[in-house]
């Protein structure tokens, strides 16, 4: 961090506005002119596609717009909210999702740390394996979604096919309560599993020699140099990445779209799914605006809480 | 070292209440702006009564529809005959996912601006697109144009007119907003060398022949239906069996489903598919539609099947069937009959209609016109019918290039006057998407059968009668 | 520098060997954690391998009951469907592919453009609430894209960028852009500032001395991000399926999630489009594979 004046871009509106000094001898003036000229265009692009659109739709929020019924807005102020907060409809969806959040991250976060521990005590073959590992994080969920629904399928599917082959009876992945849920999280498993794995192993190999045989010399057992050694070191990145994973299933659609279209009934429906048939099924804008700040405020609070915890922990 | 040295540290921004407040301030003046310009168009505008000038400069008359054979069909017939007549004019089908269908119509409807001409809407949608003004009033055009005493008056309302004529009959005097473009049904498909050539006639007996069908024949399932909970799958499944037990969807003067969906034929209906037909049907069908259904067949996996007329073409093709090596051989194992009939003879009405976008450029308004003008002719609806097209003009319906260009033309043909349609009110999309998601349920065992009938009437009353309710609609 | 798969899974300075290995049963335990693993493998890689194969598969035997994994006849036609339409001429499928090259090429080469200077600049410049502003830049990118494409929506057909390439690639740029200053940020910060300073003692101006000096040192890291921004769009679908719906816009995802749905679904033309569409990504991830770890959590973990 070199530069040394403090510059007062906190504010986009400002940046936008300031106008850009002659360029003279200064230092200080041109590396200010600089910064601005070159922070403003990137501000200025999420201003203008993630902002503005937002603050559009908290707007929306507190109205009954329709985007089809035509007509103007009325302001219902917070009965939007109210009723989404009090609707039964939504605390479904909810229960769904975070069933889904924690069955689906939970079970990555164990089996990416077991193949990253596994693969960080091989000597050969590592880097082959762990790029065969990472194939499936790299499609498209339109692919994953659409794959695995071929290979679900309780007729002809590949799945029923071994199952029934090891005379076990056919299974209902997708059209059962229980099971359509449980195969939602078994194919975000087998999809992100690799993303855990990956950080996982950064923070296994990061593990410096000499702390090993330190801990060997003192004959330390196995479990406790784990759990004293590895784990500390990895914890945080493993934190981290299940961060990021919650996050992201937490906004759940294309696979729900594809595999179960939320059924049987809406049984697999999560919150996105629930706000994207609000948003384009009646095109309940106003509605789907209030929702969609919700889960976006959801998101923000919790990895607020998370982070800070995260820090907390750094700190200690 | 290799350790995690940099983790964001982050916190939450304290300055951007004032930012937001000002952007707020945009946000909302923009918005109402938008407003304004919505306000202005309320109801559907009127095309003109008579056919415009077309233009002579080269013109892409564009449709939407779903990705399935009539689709392409239309396209390839389009390009090869109105082209005959209007030489600078291309014909493009776009075609969506069918899940996507309506969004992507009604997406653009809501854009006000669309990349089709020709929206081919479901007969239900219509409602909806009339309320918001999306597509063109053609009452005058089609006193002027088209000949309609050639159609059986349903066929013209189911595709064209609102408010809706559900008692079968057209209102003369309603507002016609599209003419119909293919016609369809659902067919039973049995397989004679399984349950003989003689297809069931009533309900009971047809579920009676699947039950031992399935029974003497291990590895083939005794029904194959709709029962997805996308689209309209297994809402119109519902809805056929509640017509043909002598149910009603709603009372539509009084605006009421609730007491009168589910009632005791109502329930009798359900109870018949959920514990009669669904333990026919194989394992895991629990989320079929059209193709699913088609690839059972194809197969040989099942001894009754329900499907969409338009969509049993690839029955018939050997490269996609294990039923035989050629058309004849599957023709040998494959009838095509109407539906059985029980307490009434009703069958679900298919198909879909021509509808002019209220956004198109008025050349292209033009050009739909003419092109519906043209296709509506006795001969082009004949030629419709050969390249494998379903016609709606009754004697294009009784021409032998119609019934002899598929097995499952004259089932068609002979259902059109036992038809019966949903509702296609402008909250259609919501009250579908609440029958499908239940019955979907009640057929997966996620909800007894009874309270699935109860909470469809019960949510669907509310969706009708949600007019004035403040903040919370769609949920 | 960030952590990279190939330095991660080195077989230079690591702990293997143990003596813990052979204190605790020694080979048995190998040979126990070498199966384990080839079985994970097996597992992870078994839904890929069977996609490949579908796509090589007649119909008939993609059917078959019980499944056929070795005993099929291999053809090439599903391949030829994806890029050939049954009448001739380009399927709607290659103009599918060639719109996601077009909108997913330049949102990619926006996003590096906007975003590559302003990590510089965060990177070098004392800015004020950098750490809000850039916790800010990051929040942008973990909204729900369901929520987001709602008032998108709205403000598109405002505008008349609903249904066009320029919509995606703006949105998409817009989704890439923070990810794009989070990972270049330290890509930046790895280059010691004295460069520049000792270049502007020569007489350089400030942005002569990035230009000269920096930018080159950060063309292997500009390419990695790139490649990151790439895939995202590559792969999108949500906002994909909502804001566009012609043949002439639309992209691959949406386009092959549109092969199911129809009145029959050729299970070996999907597999063949999802194969010829995974390919490229596949083969730009084992490119940037030095980076994954920064590339797949927005630069949060380097080391």
């Amino acid at each position: 961090m070199s530069g040394p004046v403090p510059l007062t871009t906190d504010h986009p509106g400002q940046v936008a506005s300031a106008t850009p000094p002659a360029p003279g001898r200064s230092r200080r003036l041109s590396d200010r002119w600089l910064a601005v000229a070159f922070i403003s265009p990137a501000l200025l692009l999420l201003l203008a596609m993630s902002v503005f659109p937002l603050l559009w739709a908290l707007y929306l929020s507190f109205t009954d717009y329709s985007a089809t019924r035509g007509g103007s807005a009325h302001f219902v102020w917070f009965e939007n909210y109210t009723a989404i907060l009090t609707s039964a409809q939504v605390h479904l969806r909810a229960l769904t999702t975070l069933i889904y959040v924690v069955g689906a991250v939970a079970l990555q976060t164990v089996l990416g740390f077991a193949i990253a521990y596994l693969i960080s005590r091989r000597t050969h073959g590592r880097g082959l394996l762990t790029t065969l590992f990472l194939v499936p994080m790299m499609l498209s969920q339109v692919v994953v979604g659409l794959f695995w629904k071929f290979m679900l399928d309780a007729q002809f599917g590949v799945i029923n096919s071994m199952l029934g082959s090891l005379g076990l009876g056919q299974v209902e992945w997708l059209t059962r309560q229980q099971t359509a849920l449980i195969s939602l999280i078994v194919v975000d498993t087998w999809q992100w599993t690799p993303f855990i794995m990956l950080i996982a192993l950064a923070g296994l190999t990061a593990v410096p020699k000499y702390l090993y045989e330190a801990a060997s010399i003192d004959r330390a057992s196995e479990w406790f140099r784990f759990r004293t050694i590895t784990l500390p070191l990895v914890w945080p990145l493993l934190l981290i990445a299940v961060l990021f994973r919650a996050i992201e299933a937490f906004r759940l659609f294309d696979l729900v779209y594809i595999l179960t279209s939320g059924g049987p009934g809406v049984s697999t429906e999560t919150l996105s799914f629930h706000v994207y048939k609000v948003a384009f099924l009646g095109f309940n804008t106003g509605t789907a605006s209030a929702y969609g700040i919700l889960m976006v405020l959801i998101v923000i609070v919790l990895t607020q809480l998370y982070l800070r915890y995260l820090n907390k922990l750094k700190e200690d | 070292m290799r350790y995690p040295k940099r983790i964001g540290r982050l916190s939450v921004p304290g300055r951007k209440v004032q930012l937001a407040t000002a952007a707020m301030l945009v946000a909302t003046t923009v918005a109402a702006c938008g407003g304004q310009d919505d306000g202005a168009k309320a109801s559907a505008p009127k095309a003109p009564a008579t056919i415009p000038e077309l233009t002579k400069d080269p013109l892409t008359l564009s449709f939407i529809w779903f990705d399935w054979p009539p689709a392409h069909a239309l396209e390839d017939f389009a390009n090869a005959e109105y082209t005959k007549q209007r030489s600078n004019v291309t014909i493009k089908v776009n075609t969506v996912p069918n899940a996507n269908w309506h969004d992507a119509m009604f997406t653009q409807f809501a854009a006000h601006k669309t990349d089709f001409d020709i929206p081919i809407l479901d007969s239900q949608h219509i409602g909806e697109a009339v309320t918001n003004g999306n597509i063109l009033d053609i009452t005058d055009f089609v006193k002027q144009n088209i000949d309609v005493k050639a159609y059986n008056p349903y066929l013209l309302a189911a595709y064209g007119q609102y408010p809706q004529a559900e008692t079968g009959k057209r209102d003369e005097n309603a507002s016609l907003y599209g003419l119909p473009l293919l016609g369809d049904t659902w067919t039973m498909i049995y397989r004679k060398d399984l349950i003989g050539d003689k297809p069931p006639q009533t309900w009971d007996e047809m579920i009676s022949v699947a039950a031992k069908c399935q029974a003497d024949n291990p590895g083939v399932s005794g029904l194959a239906f709709h029962q997805a909970n996308g689209s309209d799958a297994a809402a119109v499944t519902y809805n056929t069996v509640n017509g043909v037990y002598g149910g009603n969807l709603w009372d539509s003067k009084t605006r009421k489903i609730d007491g009168v969906m589910n009632d005791a034929a109502g329930q009798e209906a359900m109870d018949v598919l959920v514990n009669k037909m669904k333990p026919l049907t194989a394992k895991g069908s629990g989320n079929w539609f059209i193709d699913e259904v088609n690839a059972a067949v194809a197969q040989g996996k099942a001894c009754i099947a329900f499907n969409w007329i338009a969509a049993s073409g690839g029955l018939l093709d050997p490269k996609q069937s294990t039923l035989g090596t050629t058309r004849e051989q599957i023709l040998d194992k494959l009838g095509f009959a109407t539906l059985p009939s029980q307490k009434t003879n009703l069958v679900p009405l298919g198909g879909m209609g021509m509808h002019v976008s209220a956004y198109s450029p008025a050349a292209n308004q033009a050009e739909a016109l003419n092109f519906m003008k043209w296709f509506e002719q006795a001969d082009i609806q004949k030629k419709w019918a050969a390249a494998g097209g379903v016609p709606a003009r009754t004697d294009a319906l009784e021409s032998p290039e119609f019934l002899n260009a598929g097995p499952f033309n004259k089932v068609y043909a002979d259902s059109v006057t036992r038809m019966r349609d949903m509702w296609n009110v402008p909250e259609y999309a919501r009250l579908v998407d609440i029958e499908n998601t239940n019955v979907n349920a009640a057929l997966n065992g996620a909800k007894p059968p009874k309270d699935a009938l109860d909470d469809i009437a019960k949510e669907q009353q509310g969706v009708l009668d949600s007019g004035n309710r403040k903040g919370g609609g769609g949920l | 520098m960030a952590v990279s798969v190939d330095e991660a899974v080195s077989t230079g300075p690591v702990r293997d060997r143990t003596p813990a290995a052979r204190r605790f049963g020694g080979r048995g335990r190998s040979v126990l954690e070498i199966a384990l693993l080839t079985v994970l493998a097996v597992v992870m890689l078994f839904p890929v391998l069977w996609m490949i194969e579908t796509s090589i598969k007649e119909n008939r035997d993609v059917y078959a009951i019980p499944a056929k994994f070795f005993d099929f006849t291999v053809t090439l036609d599903h391949f030829k469907d994806v890029f050939v339409a049954s009448g001739g001429g380009r399927s709607t499928l290659s103009v599918a592919f060639l719109n996601s090259v077009v909108v997913a090429g330049v949102s990619t080469v926006l996003a590096t453009v906007l975003g590559v200077p302003a990590a510089w600049a965060y990177s070098r410049f004392s800015v004020k609430a950098k750490k809000d502003q850039l916790f800010f830049i990051l929040s942008t990118r973990f909204m729900p894209p369901v929520v987001v494409v709602i008032p998108i929506f709205l403000m598109y057909r405002q505008v008349g960028l609903i249904d066009t390439k320029l919509g995606l690639i703006l949105i998409y740029a817009a989704f890439n852009v923070p990810f794009t200053i989070w990972m270049m940020k330290g890509f930046v910060d790895e280059v010691p500032a004295e460069y520049e300073d000792a270049a502007m003692l020569d007489g350089y101006t400030r942005l002569q001395a990035f230009w000269k000096f920096t930018l080159p040192l950060l063309v292997p890291g500009i390419a990695a991000t790139a490649v990151f921004a790439l895939i995202f769009s590559w792969n999108e679908f949500v906002f994909a399926i909502f804001l566009t719906s012609s043949d002439t816009v639309r992209t691959a995802p949406p386009a092959i999630a549109g092969l199911i749905g129809g009145t029959t679904v050729d299970w070996g033309l999907v597999a063949a489009a999802s194969v010829v569409f995974a390919l490229p990504v596949l083969v730009f991830a084992y490119l940037v594979r030095k980076h994954l770890i920064a590339g797949v959590t927005l630069g949060a973990v380097r080391r």
